[in-house]
């Protein structure tokens, strides 16, 4: 592939393509609404999908879109087989797909595996009796004691990990809502019927899945019933399906557990090709307002190498709340009087915001964030309406703050849906600051230095050196504890620049890339003194505005950042005059 | 050293001549002027592992009535006058063919240094002189190994080298690990250790704070550190954890005694008598907190100590704090810096560290300021020493190292603090006059305040997503 080439183009030879790849999560309820229901749809992602394509993005990643009774925004399933009605049909879907890759983009769609909703069919036959051929589908219990030691997650609205069920006179298990009985992975039907599901999919075309909530599929007693072995064996065998049937795929896993446990999902190459890096997007967050490095630099440190063909997936905010499970008491205090000033922006454990709002609409704060979210190791994973820097509505309940309507357009609505706006399935934002007539995509597009044009073109940059998705990174030291500097390289255990050029196992990449990023993560101008001598002689070029720098010398690399200010470097050649001659 | 590493050699008699000329431009020569005479007490060569066409000399020399290490580059001049490049101070004389320098500035030949003194256990690629400091010369290899050069050789274990490594060895992990220790006769003369890379000092990360929250007030943010978004708390208390490790080390390795008991009252006069002699306003004669002092009944074992603790001496790493440099007190005797005393000698000289950053940042403020930033400065100081206090007392083990009732505790941390803020006085009256009031401010505050026992952190917050009408949302539609 040529570097600056969109990474996807979709041949099936790139089966590693996720690791450059730059994801869109899209809530298919809130991007656009092509029938004027008051809700979007399917066809209204595909109508928007040149729009994506412009943006730069390689994946798009739908929220679920399975029937569902919606009761926790179609994480509640009750067929498997179906597309909810308001967003289309599957014939839908497989369009979408057909057109995303028509423009060399992928679609992965989250998929719940660890529970259905209480409406599912499955769990209505279930539910009758203890003899019915559905009995053994869902976890069940004569009292409420059993995997005591397991936490429960929804602390906000749920007591208990079981709930009564008159019916049937027992108790069910959910590690979630009571309303979303967990399957039994231990009845091999169950396990059977979940790997049917996953090839109905594949073969309509999707490229992969976001896997919700992995570490809970299995119970035994005296433990956590999280992250157990049998888990893992049921991931090798999804994986070891996937793999041989439908090469290319990926199997994304949400598992918001600390690095070292999140890795074990990776296993030996052979169960998730990508996880979730949950711990590090609130210490991006928090080295910004503490104005100094550690909270990123800690948890890169704890997280341990992870396999060849694996990456993380990073993301700054996504359509939960910003979670907080993955940090210390301390830390949790810190965030939620930094971040969710009002109680009413903390849900569950974790704060209800989006990013905007988050760092008070500060732009510099905003590009910052999103520099090191391109640039620290992993795939970058966007959210809807990030890329314009949309607002929230806190005093909407429970997450739907983070979910309203896509800005478009100053029109009605914001451009999103011709419906009455008292149709829509929740208020679109019209607050002077983030509302749709001053925050929308037409007025971002039309405005050459708007968010959403910095972001395309980071991207851009982004795309010409695929070394930020598949390189190495050393941290450069520096005593400035304000700047977090560390180099993006593409031949790991390579001391200093290489002298020829080997394409990597991907073939990607003929020659060596080296990329600086230097960032300032205060609000003061910053100066900072890098030891760069393994990269002597060798000349920065700053790669948005192609500036050649002086070269690095044997002496330590000085360099002066304004407020929230950051650099990247294309370190190149062996010159040793400024102009690169 | 493995001996095989050096073989004798004489240093060529041209070099010897202008070696004098060298010492004299070094910050490490403690002599006046350029030595009358230089002799060489011992020298050597670096037998393998050195450029070809190059040599790297060792040698021991006296000038005045000090000794010194000298690591010397030879090399044909054309090639010397290329790495010499930019580090003019290193350069050392030439004879026709070849040129001296010191070897610390040549990658090649430090590295070659680093396998000879580790007998070939350490390898690198490159290396970095860092710059120089008063009596030791130390090089970055790889940003993986740090390597101190003793320069002045008092003769002996050097105490840096030996704490270091004793603390290494009872399993506490707050230390840079020792890599590589070079004696000669039981003379410390290069030690090496692991390169703590990503690290900042304390002092830079509490200024970091402080300009954070001085920012803060001068533009309408909040103006209290607790609300401040760069607030250092968290980082102080944990600081008191690992200083508490620390001295829990300590006594593991060195014992504990009850020396400082039997030298209470004498301690305590003598802190009476300066503070009289310092303050002559403050009418210390007499004052009831000396009489206090004087009614402690156990004032606690007596433990080696770090002996110059403060924010400069500890590195904030990815992976917590970390403790540098236990060479003491400099202007303080070798002898009294290894005299065990009260675990409050460290303790007291890093409250007096977090109560100068404050004042340090102020005076980077325009005067106009000043009026605005005062109390936050105050409370920044108040907070901060507290975290540590509280992180400190914390820790499961020290309460064996500390006096008890916690009444004396307070009163013998007072006491330690008085005797640090008079050092810091006679020091600032001496070398920075303009400094002279912090230390003057701190002793007529400790002469004032009540001795007080520590119970919480002011302003740490409460945290239970329970309580908050965040958990009255109705589970619908999610």
């Amino acid at each position: 592939m040529v570097p600056g080439e969109r990474v996807s183009g979709t041949a099936s030879s790139d089966i590693r393509w996720y690791k450059r790849a730059v994801f869109y999560e899209v809530l298919v309820r809130g991007f656009y609404d092509c029938n004027n229901d008051g809700s979007g749809d399917i066809p209204g992602i595909i109508s928007k999908l040149d729009y994506l394509e412009w943006l730069g993005i390689d994946c798009i990643w739908l929220l679920p879109f399975y029937q569902s009774p919606l009761r926790d925004g179609g994480y509640d399933i009750s067929d498997y087989w179906t597309v909810l009605p308001e967003y289309g049909q599957v014939a839908d879907v497989a369009q979408l797909v057909d057109e995303s890759h028509r423009r060399g983009m992928r679609v992965v769609a989250d998929l719940v595996m660890n529970h259905t909703s209480d409406q599912h069919p499955w769990f209505v036959e279930s539910r009758q009796d203890r003899t019915n051929p559905k009995a053994d589908w869902y976890v069940w219990n004569d009292d409420d004691q059993r995997y005591r030691d397991a936490r429960i997650i929804f602390v906000d609205t749920e007591k208990s990990n079981w709930a009564w069920d008159p019916q049937r006179g027992q108790y069910y298990w959910h590690r979630f809502f009571s309303h979303q009985p967990d399957l039994n992975y231990d009845n091999p039907e169950v396990a059977g019927t979940m790997l049917d599901v996953v090839r109905y999919w594949l073969d309509i075309g999707l490229d992969g899945f976001r896997l919700d909530a992995v570490p809970y599929l299995f119970e035994r007693d005296g433990t956590e019933c999280e992250n157990l072995p049998e888990t893992h064996s049921y991931l090798r065998r999804l994986r070891k399906e996937v793999d041989s049937l439908y090469p290319g795929k990926v199997l994304l896993a949400e598992a918001n557990q600390w690095p070292e446990d999140v890795v074990q999902y990776f296993g030996d190459d052979d169960e998730c090709h990508m996880c979730f890096h949950f711990p590090l997007m609130p210490r991006m967050f928090m080295s910004v307002r503490r104005e100094q490095r550690y909270p990123i630099t800690e948890i890169l440190a704890r997280t341990p190498p992870i396999p060849d063909g694996c990456t993380w997936g990073i993301f700054l905010r996504n359509h939960d709340e910003l979670t907080l499970e993955m940090v210390t008491d301390e830390e949790r205090d810190y965030m939620w009087s930094e971040y969710a000033k009002d109680p009413r922006m903390k849900r569950n454990i974790g704060i209800g915001r989006r990013l905007a709002p988050l760092v008070d609409n500060d732009r510099r704060v905003a590009e910052l964030l999103h520099s090191l979210l391109f640039s620290l190791p992993g795939s970058p994973v966007l959210y809807y309406g990030d890329e314009i820097g949309m607002g929230d509505n806190i005093y909407l309940g429970d997450r739907d703050g983070v979910r309203t309507p896509m800005q478009w357009s100053p029109d009605r609505n914001g451009g999103f849906s011709r419906a009455d706006f008292a149709q829509l399935y929740l208020p679109a934002l019209m607050d002077p600051v983030y509302g749709f007539e001053s925050v929308n995509v037409e007025a971002q597009m039309r405005n050459p230095s708007s968010l959403l044009h910095w972001m395309r073109r980071m991207l851009e940059v982004r795309r010409q050196h695929p070394v930020f998705g598949t390189g190495a990174m050393d941290v450069v030291s520096t005593d400035n504890p304000s700047v977090l500097a560390y180099v993006r390289s593409s031949l790991p255990g390579q001391e200093g620049p290489a002298q020829t050029g080997a394409a990597d196992e991907d073939g990607t990449e003929a020659t060596p890339d080296h990329v600086l990023c230097v960032s300032n993560l205060s609000r003061f101008a910053q100066p900072a003194q890098l030891p760069l001598q393994r990269w002597e002689g060798m000349t920065p070029i700053e790669l948005v505005g192609r500036v050649p720098f002086p070269p690095v010398g044997e002496q330590p690399y000085f360099i002066t950042l304004p407020p929230y200010g950051f650099y990247w470097f294309g370190l190149v050649g062996r010159s040793t005059t400024a102009t690169g001659g | 050293m493995g001996e095989e590493w050096l073989v004798p050699e004489e240093l060529p008699r041209a070099l010897v001549d202008v070696l004098g000329a060298y010492l004299a431009r070094q910050r490490w020569y403690a002599g006046q002027g350029q030595p009358a005479q230089v002799a060489v007490a011992g020298s050597a060569r670096v037998a393998s592992g050195v450029p070809a066409q190059g040599r790297l000399l060792w040698a021991v020399v006296e000038a005045g009535a000090s000794r010194y290490q000298v690591l010397v580059a030879e090399r044909p001049s054309a090639e010397a006058a290329e790495r010499l490049r930019g580090h003019d101070e290193a350069l050392m004389g030439s004879d026709r063919r070849v040129t001296w320098y010191d070897a610390v500035v040549d990658s090649e030949m430090a590295v070659a240094f680093l396998r000879a003194a580790s007998g070939g256990e350490q390898d690198a690629h490159r290396a970095r002189p860092l710059t120089v400091e008063q009596s030791n010369t130390s090089v970055v290899f790889d940003d993986r190994l740090i390597l101190k050069l003793f320069r002045r050789l008092s003769g002996g274990a050097n105490p840096d080298v030996e704490v270091t490594t004793a603390l290494a060895e009872t399993g506490f992990a707050h230390v840079a690990a020792p890599l590589v220790r070079w004696q000669r006769d039981g003379t410390d003369l290069a030690f090496g250790q692991q390169f703590l890379a990503g690290g900042t000092d304390g002092w830079a990360l509490a200024l970091t704070s402080l300009r954070d929250l001085y920012g803060s007030c001068s533009s309408g943010g909040p103006c209290e550190p607790a609300a401040s978004g760069g607030d250092f708390a968290a980082e102080a208390t944990r600081l008191g954890q690992v200083t508490a490790d620390m001295h829990i080390a300590m006594a593991e390795a060195y014992g504990t005694s009850d020396s400082l008991a039997g030298e209470w009252e004498e301690f305590v006069t003598a802190l009476e008598r300066q503070a009289g002699e310092l303050a002559p306003d403050l009418a210390v004669d007499g004052h009831p907190l000396f009489q206090r002092l004087q009614e402690v009944a156990a004032v606690g074992p007596s433990v080696r100590v770090h002996g110059d603790y403060h924010l400069g001496q500890v590195m904030r790493t990815d992976t917590g704090w970390y403790v540098l440099d236990f060479e003491g007190e400099p202007n303080r005797p070798l002898e009294q810096r290894l005299v065990p005393t009260s675990v409050f000698k460290d303790v007291s000289g890093m409250l007096r560290s977090l109560r100068y950053a404050p004042q340090f940042a102020l005076r980077e403020r325009a005067e106009g300021e000043l009026a605005v930033l005062e109390p936050p400065a105050r409370a920044w100081q108040d907070r901060n020493c507290q975290a540590f206090l509280l992180g400190y007392y914390e820790r499961d083990g020290i309460g064996e190292l500390l006096p008890s009732p916690p009444e004396d505790r307070e009163a013998v941390r007072v006491a330690f603090e008085l005797d640090k803020a008079m050092y810091e006085l006679g020091y600032e009256r001496a070398y920075r006059p303009d400094w002279a009031s912090i230390p003057e401010a701190a002793l007529a505050r400790l002469l004032s305040e009540p001795v007080e026992v520590l119970t919480a952190l002011p302003g740490r917050l409460e945290g239970d997503p329970g309580d908050d009408e965040a958990a009255d949302v109705e589970e619908t539609d999610h």
